[in-house]
């Protein structure tokens, strides 16, 4: 893979400064089976990055691994210039969010950020104060003496951010953080993460499964699969260049097809209704046709099963609109043709 | 504190693991010592050490002397009362089981009289019963009086058991169910038994073993004859010999028997309901 | 529908255990003579629970063996299901030792209480260790027919009635919270104090009323094995019992509802048992 050329800082930076984290080979086995399989990662300082992949694919092990709740088969985990494999979860400089927030359900939502201050012996006075700054931070201040059962779904997870960054560390650690959220909720703590991590400049590593979420805020976005890392890059690059054909489906908005016994990606909006007699396409029968606002998808269904979309403007499409069952032929330009490796 | 597969264990494991194994030897230790005791030689006594060993307690216990009780029909009516009480508990549990999903006047009122019928000093229940019976001038005997005081001991066990297993049912299923034309009795046989099986077999096994292992509520309500507890409470206050440790050795082994059928029944279940599989990571 | 699903349970209620006890009630003012009981309402029955010097030595006896049991079953109980939830790994193990903890509960109590007779004895197991082991030159005495053995035969028969609603409460705590705590650099033990202990403390709760009535209920335990030195207050009872003293084992039975009742109330004002659990 060579997903580090893709994230390599300038040369001017001494290395034990450029990156907030760096996995070097990490595995995690079960029981013979590997869950994570040589996982190598570096992430930049202060950087957003996303860890992107189905259920299963070795996501979550790898965030833990790095929290310190699991610890690693095999291989580094170095956060600033330290390395951390061996150490307890409060004493690597991360901190997480969980999936489920976690909230203690006895305590308020400042003791429950206070907590870590209050485990180091910390007067009650102070480390209540330190909490409601934190509180603040993510404005939840007026919220301070509440339980989490009587809390919102954003609140809890406002809480559960404020704890998590009390210990100031320097990565932070988002397991699926938005999934419990409903989607307006989700498009707004969105926004509020990205503030966050670029006001605290420190890094934040997110696991996500929505690609979507992953190319909205990330810096970096890691594909996974198998245990594997198939593709890390920017998202732009990610989008533009997948890698693989799991990558180019995984993400979405590609075409995947057979040309001359290799593969390779298109995008579909890059893809338009030509004529039957055009020489390079895909040609088929329409299967689906989704109006979906400013644009349309039409879907269309080739030989052994293979299907192509083609997403075109609302315009485009009315001006020649075509029938489900009707023939088309998906028609591209050949430099948006990008082959894959595999 | 849980640490990963594959962490180094705390030290606090070796200290709890200690802690215990110190505990099930405490809880297994007298039963063992009682189960070989019973073999004790014709010459020993009620301690160690063993003279020989003999079977000379056990042909004691089966034997109708009048030193000892009739223990054979002892043993046969409470094994045939704890049948009966175990399945009037499963049946009575499983359908207030149901009935308790959803508010009904009074459920409050019913639920608290059953953990009030729990606590209560056990003496109490049977004194309570025999003193309505006298002064209704009634009779006590062993399937009127005496299983109705063992179902106030076995019922509310099993509600308990009743609740934590419909507790956990999925509604869904059973909404499902409705939807796909099942009437209420179609529903329950079959959606909601298969699925809440092991939790009806368990309450099987509580009123079994309840009922059978019952003694300060029979006491004063089974009549004239005696249950297998009875009739162990009156040789430990007379005569004490190794034939007591005799019969204690039968009636564990009766209750092992039950239990291991019972947990063979439940782990079947569970595993043919897994599909053999293994739970995913 | 669901009142007829309900009404067997209800039934048997009524007629097995509320009618009964409302004759007890009724019963407890009523007049008596060695041959038998006379309606009446004389509350002689009462004044006598309340002025014999007997009643407060048989309640705080009682509530003596209540409160080192309850005591001795929380620590044991709450460590065996600590033990049992967070330090033992897989699921497997975990069902394994609970149901070898749960085994002994469904065995005769009455043979568990006797079980300790060749283990305390003066000839018993444990003074042969301790002559063997050269601790004291005389058996011990006080290990048969005493306090202690009582005790320990509470302790042996009531723990796991403490530890199966502790489990039950402690298995409901969602591991991502202990890891948060670890997060935070909590200790185990500041864990424990923190987040386990008031977490289970419902489990506690029920535990405590089930070992509390239990203790303050039993006879015949207490009867066996102090060797008839020591009674509680169902032990009187049960001797005025046998003595066809109806009214006033009647009043005191009684009073000691009234104690464990609100004994109980206090409890569950901590706890929505329904709620514990269904959840």
């Amino acid at each position: 893979m060579n997903a580090h050329a893709a994230i390599e800082a300038p040369v001017s930076t001494p290395p034990s400064q450029r990156y907030d984290l760096e996995m070097v080979a990490v595995s995690k086995v079960y029981q013979g089976a590997a869950a994570v399989n040589g996982v190598s990662l570096r992430i930049p300082k202060a950087s957003y990055c996303c860890l992107l992949g189905p259920s299963g694919c070795g996501k979550s092990t790898t965030l833990r691994m790095i929290a310190g709740h699991e610890a690693a088969t095999s291989g580094d985990i170095l956060i600033g210039d330290r390395n951390v494999t061996d150490a307890p979860p409060a004493d690597r400089g991360t901190s997480m969010m969980f999936q489920n927030y976690a909230l203690f359900p006895h305590m308020s939502a400042v003791d429950n950020v206070a907590y870590s201050l209050k485990v180091r012996g910390v007067a009650k006075a102070e480390r209540r104060e330190k909490a409601r700054e934190f509180l603040d931070l993510v404005r939840m201040g007026e919220f301070s003496e509440r339980l989490p059962a009587q809390m919102s779904g954003g609140q809890q997870q406002r809480v559960a951010l404020a704890r998590a960054l009390i210990t100031r560390p320097k990565v932070l650690l988002l397991d699926e953080p938005l999934s419990a959220l409903d989607p307006f909720l989700r498009e707004h703590m969105r926004g509020e993460l990205k503030r966050l991590q670029r006001d605290l400049g420190i890094s934040f590593v997110h696991v996500t499964h929505s690609q979507d979420e992953a190319m909205a805020l990330a810096d970096l976005v890691v594909v996974m699969e198998a245990g594997h890392i198939r593709q890390a890059g920017a998202p732009r690059e990610i989008f533009e260049r997948p890698g693989t054909a799991f990558v180019a489906r995984f993400i979405g908005g590609h075409n995947v097809l057979a040309r001359d016994g290799r593969r390779i990606a298109v995008r579909a909006d890059r893809c338009r209704l030509g004529s039957a007699d055009d020489a390079v396409g895909f040609r088929g029968r329409v299967a689906n046709v989704e109006y979906l606002g400013s644009t349309v998808r039409v879907t269309v269904a080739g030989e052994n099963g293979v299907d192509a979309a083609a997403l075109v403007s609302d315009e485009t499409f009315f001006a020649a609109p075509v029938e489900i069952g009707g023939q088309a032929t998906l028609v591209w330009a050949e430099r948006d043709a990008h082959a894959l490796s595999d | 504190m849980m640490t990963e597969p594959g962490q180094p264990r705390p030290k606090s494991f070796y200290f709890l693991a200690a802690f215990f194994a110190a505990f099930l030897a405490f809880m297994y230790g007298p039963m063992l010592v009682i189960f070989i005791l019973s073999f004790q030689g014709e010459n020993g006594g009620m301690s160690f050490p063993m003279e020989g060993t003999s079977l000379l307690w056990f042909k004691q216990l089966l034997s109708d002397t009048g030193r000892v009780g009739d223990i054979p029909s002892a043993l046969l009516r409470s094994l045939e009362m704890a049948v009966l009480a175990s399945a009037l508990t499963v049946v009575i549990c499983v359908s207030a089981g149901l009935a308790f999903r959803r508010r009904f006047p009074g459920a409050g009122l019913l639920f608290y009289t059953a953990v009030a019928s729990l606590v209560m000093p056990s003496l109490f229940v049977g004194f309570g019963i025999a003193l309505g019976f006298k002064q209704l001038g009634w009779r006590t005997s062993l399937f009127t009086s005496g299983l109705g005081a063992q179902l106030t001991w076995t019922l509310p066990f099993g509600l308990m058991i009743t609740f934590a297993t419909i507790g956990r049912f999925d509604r869904r299923y059973e909404e499902a169910a409705t939807d796909l034309g099942a009437s209420a009795w179609q529903r329950f046989k079959d959606i909601i038994l298969p699925i809440i099986m092991p939790g009806v077999v368990g309450v099987a096994l509580f009123g079994f073993t309840l009922s059978y292992d019952e003694f300060p509520r029979s006491q004063l309500t089974v009549g004239a004859v005696n249950t297998l507890p009875l009739e162990i409470w009156a040789m430990t206050t007379a005569a004490i010999s190794p034939v007591l440790f005799a019969l204690g050795t039968v009636t564990t082994v009766v209750s092992f028997l039950v239990l291991t059928a019972a947990i063979a029944i439940i782990g079947l279940m569970v595993r043919r309901r897994s599909g053999g599989r293994a739970t995913p990571a | 529908m669901s009142w007829m699903q309900a009404a067997p349970l209800a039934l048997v209620l009524l007629v097995f255990f509320v009618a009964p006890l409302v004759f007890v009630f009724v019963v407890s003012f009523f007049d008596y003579d060695r041959l038998a009981i006379y309606p009446a309402f004389l509350l002689d029955n009462y004044a006598d629970v309340f002025t014999s010097s007997i009643t407060l030595q048989l309640y705080s006896k009682t509530f003596e063996y209540a409160v080192i049991v309850e005591a001795i079953t929380v620590a044991v109980g709450f460590l065996v299901a600590y033990f049992l939830t967070f330090h033992v790994r897989t699921t497997a193990w975990r069902i394994g030792l609970l149901v070898a903890c749960t085994i002994p509960f469904f065995t005769s109590n009455m043979i568990r209480m006797i079980s300790w007779m060749p283990f305390l004895g003066r000839e018993g197991i444990l003074n042969d260790v301790v002559l063997a082991m050269r601790l004291s030159k005389t058996p011990l005495d006080f290990l048969l027919f005493s306090d202690f053995a009582v005790i320990v035969a509470y302790v042996h028969i009531l723990t796991m009635m403490m530890a199966a609603p502790i489990v039950n409460s402690m298995s409901k705590i969602d591991k991502a919270l202990i890891s948060a705590a670890r997060d935070a650099g909590a200790s185990e033990f500041q864990i424990v104090r923190d987040i386990v202990l008031p977490l289970s403390r419902t489990g506690v709760a029920l535990g405590s009323a089930l070992v509390l009535t239990q203790t303050m209920g039993d006879y015949f335990i207490v009867h066996v094995l102090s060797g008839g030195k020591s009674a509680g207050v169902v032990s009187a009872i049960a001797t005025q019992l046998s003595a066809f003293e109806y009214p006033p084992a009647a009043a005191s039975s009684v009073v000691l509802l009234v104690v464990v009742v609100v004994l109980v109330g206090v409890i569950f004002r901590v706890v929505d048992v329904r709620k514990e659990l269904a959840g």
